[in-house]
């Protein structure tokens, strides 16, 4: 071999440490002798979760190469036959966020966000107070219908231009930090709302249907929900005033440039009307017909609207809607579906029940407390969808009220404060270049703190009251 | 010639870097592309990123890496390195190709520089724009760790310049390090022609762990000696005995630029035990050329 060859085959090993290691584990696993309490298949799709997991936090390789590669072992461990393995890859939560996706895209293509910059201004006016609630709060109530990508795509814009209108002279990094985080906390925030503010909660209400067979509809999420999202929103822009401290307590230069800018674009236009009448429908048709026909295929009714309605070409559409996630995100539900099948979710939850020595059986809180730091930790590592596809079937089998630990793991995948890897909101603001790692460790600290102990206190004096509302009474 | 400068941000280092990168390019006749590798968002978030990135260009509001580029852009023009007439920075001139974006600067002549945007790992995006590209060399700043440093020096497939702790208030004499490997008198070359633009002297040392010099190493020393003599470049030899990477460590000192040829050798030993070009890297002070 020439030394070229040599260079090229160390480089591809170096690159690709964390797959061989991630394979040598796997099979090594495999050919061990598994524990008594579960059964072949069930420890060979707990291999396959460990492996998961592994390939998501470290990405030797693209994500949809995880998804298939969930196929390919589900079939090879003898845990499912292929058509099995075709089959649990489709469900009604996989189209919906395909569905949320190309509407996404369709939405930001509007130019609603002028719109949005002129509400919010006429809204909170010049003071800076004002401004930081008023992002926080309208990026958290639009987050929990359109997704918290889509606002903050939408609302980043506004917040740099206001940004970008401040005097020339002094810095402003704090001022910046408390726009952009506003922005980004406030999405996550919101995105807990209703099912359709992220991935992660329609694949819960997917995993309520397999493991549970009853899940919530659009309005019940909302009454379980929404209570945390406008606590969250006003202890958001409390903490984060607290974090930065503005260097102008007034944008009144800013504001005044802000609106000759978006006064330049004139009235609103046909197609920013017609889109915001074609997610009023799909809104709508959400809330009252989800039992019926699935959020799924309202999401897709949705998308498909946009198309025809001429709002958006396919090849833009096809361009920017990620299918390698969409595809990812059906490899994992198809996972827990064979966790569930395999008694690998039931064998897991117990493994946890027993690890905390009894306490969980004994006091709920601790149960809920551990669901809860288990979530956030595992999002800010990893992902907040992400963690709900994997931690999901788990922690619906650690004991509890079901509804009570899906919805507490699904609300506690938000709590991705701390990195800027957890939420797209926090990624997005971080690639502005604007602020630092360390700024989310400033503010995501507190606001982090007062979430968790907000669940906390949700968890045992709001949902034991409200449960008799919903499907799971 | 095609030289690639890495940057990295706007701080006074990369303004460093830009400015011994135009004097050596200039020295060589070269062209320059600058490059800047952002950090990437991770997979699972990438669309997502992406469509906020086209909602902020519509605001007018670009990718921050090309903030760094316009910089880049703008220092090179004070350095006069661009040609007079009068080049424009726009962002409506880049260009998408291979996973990476490139400014058009349309009225350049010659295409003398380039501006060039990536996203990822800084070696993994190195080793792709070679692969798009040849380079002669490539300039890099002061990597974070020594991990980076030997694998920078033992994966890309060009000369490498490490800029470290570089004062262009200085004048930088060349420590030529000779021996008996390949590239040896291509080092020698890029150190005469690099001494004739800063005007430095250059110590030619050649370094051996036994009082016996072998004849592999006095003729490249004595080649090395005839080379700048016929280049008129001012210069003395040296042959020390000693443990090479420390003496050519403790030869060059922080007021001088090392220039070295590249390891011959075993690949595989070099990626676990390591070479003198990659050992006196890790421990250099000064800015340090290793030549391919």
């Amino acid at each position: 071999m020439g030394s070229k060859t040599i260079r090229a085959l160390l480089f591809w090993v170096q690159q690709k440490r964390w797959l061989l290691l991630i394979l040598f584990v796997g099979l090594t696993m495999y050919w061990l002798p598994y524990p008594e309490s579960i059964s072949a298949q069930g420890y060979r799709t707990f291999i396959i979760c460990v492996m998961v997991v592994a390939l998501i936090i470290t990405e030797p390789v693209p994500l949809p190469a995880v998804a298939l590669l969930i196929a390919i072992l589900e079939v090879a461990f003898r845990i499912t036959d292929p058509t099995g393995a075709a089959k649990s890859f489709m469900g009604d939560s996989v189209f919906f966020i395909m569905g949320s996706l190309m509407m996404a895209v369709a939405i930001v293509h509007q130019g609603l966000d002028t719109r949005l910059a002129l509400g919010i201004i006429e809204l909170t006016g010049n003071k800076v107070r004002n401004i930081v609630f008023g992002f926080t709060a309208i990026s958290a109530i639009l987050s929990s219908f359109v997704g918290e990508h889509t606002v903050v795509a939408m609302m980043l814009p506004v917040g740099l231009s206001l940004i970008r209108n401040m005097p020339k002279g002094k810095k402003i990094p704090n001022l910046t930090a408390l726009i952009l985080f506003s922005i980004a906390y406030g999405s996550t925030i919101g995105s807990i709302g209703t099912p359709s503010g992220g991935a992660r909660n329609a694949i819960m209400i997917e995993y309520w249907r397999t493991f549970t067979d009853t899940t919530l509809t659009y309005t019940q999420w909302i009454v379980m929900a929404y209570p945390v999202v406008l606590i969250g929103i006003a202890s958001a822009s409390i903490l984060l005033m607290f974090a930065f401290k503005p260097e102008y307590k007034i944008m009144d230069t800013a504001v005044r440039k802000l609106r000759v800018q978006v006064a330049k674009r004139g009235r609103i236009a046909g197609n920013e009307i017609l889109s915001i009448i074609i997610f009023s429908i799909t809104f709508l048709c959400w809330v009252f017909l989800n039992e019926k026909i699935g959020m799924g295929i309202i999401a897709i009714g949705g998308a498909f609207l946009y198309m025809a309605t001429g709002l958006i070409e396919w090849k833009q559409v096809s361009k920017e809607t990620n299918w390698g996630v969409i595809l990812l995100f059906a490899g994992a539900i198809s996972l827990g579906t064979h966790m569930k099948l395999t008694g690998t979710a039931v064998w897991l939850g117990e493994s946890v029940i027993l690890a905390t020595g009894g306490l969980m059986e004994q006091f709920e809180l601790f149960r809920n407390f551990i669901v809860i730091i288990m979530t956030t930790v595992m999002s800010n590592i990893m992902s907040s969808s992400g963690t709900i596809a994997v931690l999901g079937p788990i922690v619906l089998n650690m004991g509890g009220d079901p509804l009570f630990m899906g919805m507490s793991a699904a609300i506690a995948s938000a709590f991705g404060y701390f990195s800027a890897v957890a939420a797209p909101a926090c990624m997005i603001i971080y690639s502005s270049g604007l602020v630092k790692v360390t700024d989310f460790l400033k503010a995501g600290w507190r606001l982090g703190l007062a979430s968790i102990v907000t669940l906390l206190i949700i968890t045992q004096f709001y949902w034991p009251y409200v449960k008799w509302l919903t499907n799971f009474q | 010639m095609r030289f690639l400068v890495a940057i990295k941000d706007t701080s006074k280092e990369s303004k460093n870097i830009l400015q011994i990168a135009v004097k050596i390019a200039s020295g060589f006749g070269a062209d320059i592309s600058v490059i800047f590798v952002g950090k990437k968002s991770r997979d699972i978030i990438a669309s997502e990123v992406d469509l906020a990135r086209k909602s902020l260009a519509e605001w007018n509001i670009y990718h921050p890496g090309l903030e760094v580029l316009e910089w880049a852009y703008q220092s090179l023009k004070e350095l006069n390195f661009l040609p007079e007439n009068e080049i424009e920075f726009k962002p409506e001139n880049l260009v998408e190709d291979k996973n990476r974006v490139r400014m058009v600067l349309p009225y350049t002549s010659g295409q003398k520089i380039r501006l060039i945007l990536r996203e990822g790992q800084l070696l993994e995006e190195l080793k792709k724009e070679l692969d798009f590209r040849e380079y002669e060399l490539i300039m890099v700043g002061n990597p974070k760790s020594n991990r980076n440093i030997h694998q920078i020096v033992q994966f890309l497939d060009s000369s490498i310049f490490i800029i470290k702790n570089f004062d262009p208030s200085w004048n930088y004499k060349i420590l030529l390090c000779v021996d008996d490997s390949n590239s040896t008198k291509r080092a020698v070359m890029f150190g005469a022609q690099i001494s004739k633009h800063f005007h430095a002297e250059v110590n030619v040392i050649t370094v051996s762990k036994t009082k016996r010099f072998g004849k592999g190493y006095r003729n490249a020393s004595r080649w090395a000696g005839k080379y700048l003599n016929l280049q008129k470049v001012p210069h003395n030899v040296n042959m020390i005995t000693g443990k090479p990477t420390d003496t050519f460590v403790k030869q060059a000192g922080s007021d001088h630029i090392i220039v070295m040829g590249k390891a011959k050798g075993n690949e595989f030993f070099k990626y676990f035990k390591g070479s003198k070009p990659i050992h006196t890297a890790q421990k250099a002070e000064c800015p340090i050329l290793i030549v391919q």
